[in-house]
Parts: C-alpha cells; structure tokens; sequence
C-alpha cells in the first residue's frame, strides 16, 4: 500500500465558498430555474417528506402528556383524548436515577466535546502543515485506524483490563473523543480557509508556532471546529454502545443507557416506588407516559445545541468534508 | 522554537545531533500538536489489534507470575493462552451453528448494501431538490427539518418503533378503527427489513445529503446555462454535468462503506427489536452476535474469530475495491 495518501493533491471543492445556497438571482435564474409546475409539484412533495419525518418526534411528544388512563383505553393516539403532564412531574420528582443519568450524559458530553475539539483540532492542523516533516507518516497513522481494527473483543478486553476506564465517567466519552475521520475533514478544512502565506507571515514576523495557531489559524477555523464540536456533542450525547460495554454501576449509567434498559425493564418503577409512595398512587403509576417523557427529555437538551451551531456547521462541512 | 532559532547549528554538530536537530527541534511545536490524538490513537486502535491473535487461541485467564515483564492479567493470558489453529472458527461452523452464522452474515451484507444504495440515490435526490427548488428559505427548511432526525438517539428510535408498532400502538389503533388484523411487530419477521430500512433514512438522509449539496453548490453555473442554452433538459444536466462532479465523493465515500459491510450500526440493530428472540433470525447482524456472544460466558475465542472476519474481511474488501478503483479511475482512488 502507497503510504503517500491521495488527500494530498488537496482536492477541495474549492476554497472561496462562503455559502451552502447561493442566492439565484439575474438572467441565471429565469434560464436555470424550474418551471413553476415542477417546482409545485416538488414543494408539495417535500412538504409531505418533512410531515412523515416529523411524525415520530410528533407522536413521542404527544404520548409523554397524554394521561395515562387515555393511553390505556385507547392506546396511542394522533391527538391524545386526555392531556396530563404528570408523568415530568414524576421524572423529576423521583429523583434518583434519572437526575443521575443526566448529570452523568452532561458532564461527558461537555468533556467528551471539549477534548475532541482539542485533539482533532492540534493533530489535524500539524498534518495540514506542509512543512511539518512527519505528516505523511502521521496522517497515515490516524487513517489507517478508519480501514482496520481489532475487533469488539480486542477492544472490550483492552479498554477493560489494560487501560482499565470500566465503571467510571472517563468510559463515557473517552472512547469516542478523537475521530480519525473529523481529523481528515479538519485538515482540508485548514487547507481551503486558512492560506499558507499567511502563516507563513507570522512566523516571518517571529510569532511562535503556538501564537500563530492561537491568533491567525483559530479565529479562522471557527466554522470547522464548531462542527466537529457539534458532531463529537451529538455523538457523546446520543451514545449506548459505551455504556453498555464498560459499565456496569448503575450510579455512572448514561441517558441513553437508562431509558433503554427502562423500556422493557418495568421493574425500575417498581424498585422507584417507594420514592414516590407520598407522590402518586401505585395502581396510577403512569409507566408508559412516563417513558415516553423520559424519550423526550432525553431529546431534548441536544436538539438545542442545533440553532446554535447550525450557522457555522454547514459551512464547516461544506468545504471540509472532501476527501475524507 | 521554528526554523529561524536553529542558525546556530554548525559543523561542530555531528551527523546524528543534525538528524535530531533538523526532524525532531524543528518539529517539536507540530510533534507537541499530534501527541495528544495519537496517544488515543495508539490505546484506542493501535493496542487492541494485536488482540485479534485470541481468533486462533482458546484464550485463559491467567495471573502473570511476579518476575514476567508486564503485570498485565490480559497480555499475560494473551501470550501464554495455547494456540488452537483454526478450532474456533470450526466452533461457528458447526452443523448446530453453521446455519445461523450464515444467516448474521447475511443480514449484515444484505442490510448494508440496501442502505448503501437507498441511502445514496435519496442522499443525492434530496441534495439536487433542494438546490434545485426556487424559494431558498423554503428548501433551507427543509434541508433542516430533515437534518433534525441526524440528532435523535436510535434509544428514542426504539421508542417511537414501540408507540408505533407494538400490541397496543399507533398502527393497531388504525388497524382496529378500519376493521382489521392487528399485527405486532416484536413477533413479525417481515416487518424488520422495513423498520431497519425506514430507520435507516429517516435518521442519516438528511445529513448524508449535505457532502453532496454541498459539492452541487460548488459546480460552476455557467456550465449549466451553456448545457441549457443549447436545449439540454434538466435531467441530462444532471446526467452529463451533476453527476460527474460528484462522482470522486460517491467513490470514496463507497468505498469506506464497503470496508465497513461487515460491521453495522449497533445501536440501532440491538435496541429497535428490544431484544425479541422471535425475529432474531432478521434482525441479528454480526456486531450483535459477537456482542451476545461475548457478554454470555461462552469462550472468547468465539466471539474472536467472528471479529476476526469482521475486521480481516472489511480490510481486504477495501483494499481489493480502492485496487479496482485505482485501475479504472486512478484519480478517485482512496490511496
């Protein structure tokens, strides 16, 4: 195998793209665009994709306040006959195990998110330094991690007997904070926005190489970290896989883990009880409003992260994610 | 600490002393930026792919004795466990066990090839329509709500698949209102494929398709007002313009696909069913049986040879296609 990677001809998709949709405007458009009929027809088509895709969050959110007693008469409903908000009075009042999971789910994700951003951040910018001497020997270093590996069982024993992070909220994110593939996106990232003789200039005047990633390359790559930030967020965020192979204290559970086992385990609302004993009756216990509540905030904090990022994030993709 | 501070270096310096001077003094600020990735690189990757060996050993867990190198339960047991030949993978062959190794195989194949190709054609559909639609603000929300799936857990997924699908769901609801058979999807094979299939696009179109609208968005218009000044429709602008542009993203991006067939997205094929046995047979993809196997006490060496395929066969599938690639459209090729 060549270990000169083709990433090198730095093919972008060209550097000065400052926007996803460009505006059509002049003569292009009366000769490039639709005609009013098919751009009719793929308005109301598209429309329709969005209400289908729209429809499972829809039918999550309307469960979690419908009352329980409505649930089970009638089973789920498009528009509930019942509303009730009990079932988030009870997910916060149990306290316990929830709570945990959440503060457990927050803490890796904002650390998980920071260390990516970091790790990917340094490691791609010195392999997209032409005059570092090493690039070609590093780049192929994080890249071939993307075509080979060894194995889950490899992994499990490794992560459990050798680096030994099981049971703890290290297990949490330090599995997923680097990506070799962000790394390779973030390198032609640095190629297309941030030119080489700028750099260079600052070295010229005597920055260091550190002032010179801090003051000239950071402000620069704003719309590139912010979407490795965003994606490594969701990531850590939304992530099982983790949990379920290296922990087994219910005290380090994450979000996702809980609800899951949650979901065909009723018993955790049976071990709850006596938590809520002065709360609610047991007979009335809302066990299906209350998981579905439990899916909608465990939605919840993460959908919020997309407004934020979303001005940078399609930008950052946009020219980045060739080649990679 | 750059190149200008490294003047002073003269004669005096010998041979070896320039060789450090000029790679490593000179690269220390670059070096310092890549140790922190390539450490986890190394622990994360790097170290657990010598444990691939467990595939041809019955592995043993054994306390090293206090003079051996390295305290280390794990590297001890996996130097000293005997090696077995092939006695593992003979395990999954067995007539008890053959048929249903075949049958996780070709779930896994068949599941990724049906995602691979669905997932492409609407990936690429969905970036030309909403380049192509007129009224930017309209297509810029519908590229958004369709990105937002891109954010819900396949936890949350499984959830909707239960309000959706089970006894008491949403579709019995309007079954039992129509008059007809109520159908559970926990106990119905055929639905699976359909779930894994709706899932599948329901959560990455959206995102896949930004790679490619964004590559749209970067072909020059002018072609396309040339292609439409001399009558050419729309669709043979896509055929003859659009497509070749995004050709070198489909290639790589396929490519990496096709070393990952025989991997799958775990969290989606072990949580949807919600561990229903009944529909196994269709919803069990390779990483869930070496998960099950791995987690149920049987010996390692199982669950290590099905990884063992796993990971030797993606890697030589990747490397036979970036060859095919390399020989037809040396351009397009990964490496």
């Amino acid at each position: 195998m060549a270990n000169e990677l083709n990433f090198d001809k730095n093919k972008t998709i060209g550097p000065d793209l400052p926007i996803l949709l460009p505006e059509k405007k002049g003569k292009a458009k009366d000769m490039l665009a639709l005609s009013p009929a098919a751009n009719a027809i793929l308005n109301i088509l598209m429309i329709i994709v969005c209400i289908l895709a729209l429809i499972p969050i829809y039918v999550i959110v309307i469960a979690s306040v419908t009352s329980e007693a409505a649930l089970t008469e009638n089973g789920y409903r498009l528009w509930p006959a019942e509303f009730s908000g009990i079932a988030y009075t009870f997910l916060f009042s149990q306290g316990s195990i929830i709570i945990t999971a959440y503060i457990n789910t927050i803490l890796a994700t904002l650390a998980g998110t920071a260390i990516s951003v970091a790790m990917v951040g340094l490691y791609a910018y010195a392999i997209s330094r032409p005059n570092f001497k090493f690039k070609g020997f590093f780049t192929f270093y994080a890249f071939f991690t993307m075509l080979f590996g060894g194995g889950l069982v490899a992994y499990y024993m490794v992560t459990r007997q050798v680096l030994q992070i099981q049971n703890s909220l290290w297990a949490l994110f330090l599995p997923s904070a680097f990506s070799p593939f962000w790394v390779i996106v973030m390198r032609t990232f640095y190629r297309a926005n941030v030119p080489n003789e700028l750099i260079e200039a600052a070295r010229m005047d005597g920055a260091s190489e550190w002032r010179t990633l801090f003051q000239i390359v950071l402000p620069l790559s704003v719309p590139g970290l912010a979407t490795v930030a965003l994606f490594s967020a969701i990531g850590i965020w939304n992530n099982f896989f983790n949990c379920l192979l290296l922990v087994d204290e219910a005290k380090y559970y994450s979000l996702q883990f809980t609800i899951y086992t949650t979901l065909n385990n009723i018993r955790f609302l049976l071990e709850n009880a006596d938590k809520m004993a002065g709360l609610v009756n047991i007979s009335a216990l809302p066990s299906q409003t209350f998981r579905m509540a439990m899916a909608v905030v465990t939605v919840g904090p993460i959908i919020f992260a997309y407004p934020f990022f979303q001005r940078y994030f399609i930008r950052g993709l946009t020219i980045g994610a060739i080649k990679g | 600490m750059g190149a200008e501070t490294l003047t002073s270096s003269g004669p005096e310096y010998t041979v070896k002393k320039r060789w450090f001077t000029d790679k490593v003094y000179n690269n220390i600020s670059y070096l310092i930026m890549v140790l922190p990735g390539a450490i986890w690189l190394f622990l994360f990757s790097y170290l657990p792919m010598p444990g691939i060996i467990m595939a041809f050993k019955t592995y043993r867990l054994q306390r090293p004795p206090a003079d051996f190198w390295i305290q280390n339960k794990f590297v001890y047991s996996l130097l000293k466990s005997p090696w077995v030949g092939l006695k593992n993978f003979e395990y999954l062959t067995l007539p008890t066990n053959i048929d249903s190794t075949l049958t996780y195989i070709r779930n896994t194949v068949l599941y990724n090839l049906l995602f691979m190709v669905v997932g492409l054609v609407l990936s690429v559909a969905l970036a030309v329509v909403i380049y192509e639609l007129t009224n930017r603000f309209w297509a810029k929300l519908y590229h958004s709500i369709l990105f937002l799936p891109y954010f819900i857990s396949w936890i949350v997924v499984a959830y909707v698949v239960y309000a959706m699908g089970s006894s008491n769901g949403i579709i019995n609801d309007l079954l039992t209102q129509m008059g007809m058979k109520t159908i559970e999807v926990y106990k119905m094979k055929a639905a699976w494929p359909f779930i894994f299939l709706v899932a599948n696009l329901w959560k990455y179109t959206g995102n896949g398709s930004i790679i490619y609208l964004a590559t749209i968005t970067s072909i020059d218009r002018e072609l396309y007002e040339a292609a439409a000044i001399d009558g050419a429709t729309k669709w043979r602008q896509f055929v003859h313009i659009t497509l070749p542009h995004l050709i070198p993203v489909i290639v790589l991006l396929q490519i990496l696909a096709v070393g990952r067939i025989f991997g799958s997205d775990f969290d989606m094929f072990y949580t949807l069913p919600n561990g229903a046995a009944v529909v196994k047979d269709v919803t069990y993809t390779l990483d869930v049986f070496v998960y099950n196997m791995l987690r149920s006490g049987s010996p390692l060496g199982y669950p290590a040879a099905a990884a063992f395929l796993q990971s030797v066969v993606g890697f030589i599938l990747i490397l036979v296609t970036n060859f095919f690639v390399r020989k037809t459209r040396p351009e397009l090729a990964l490496f």
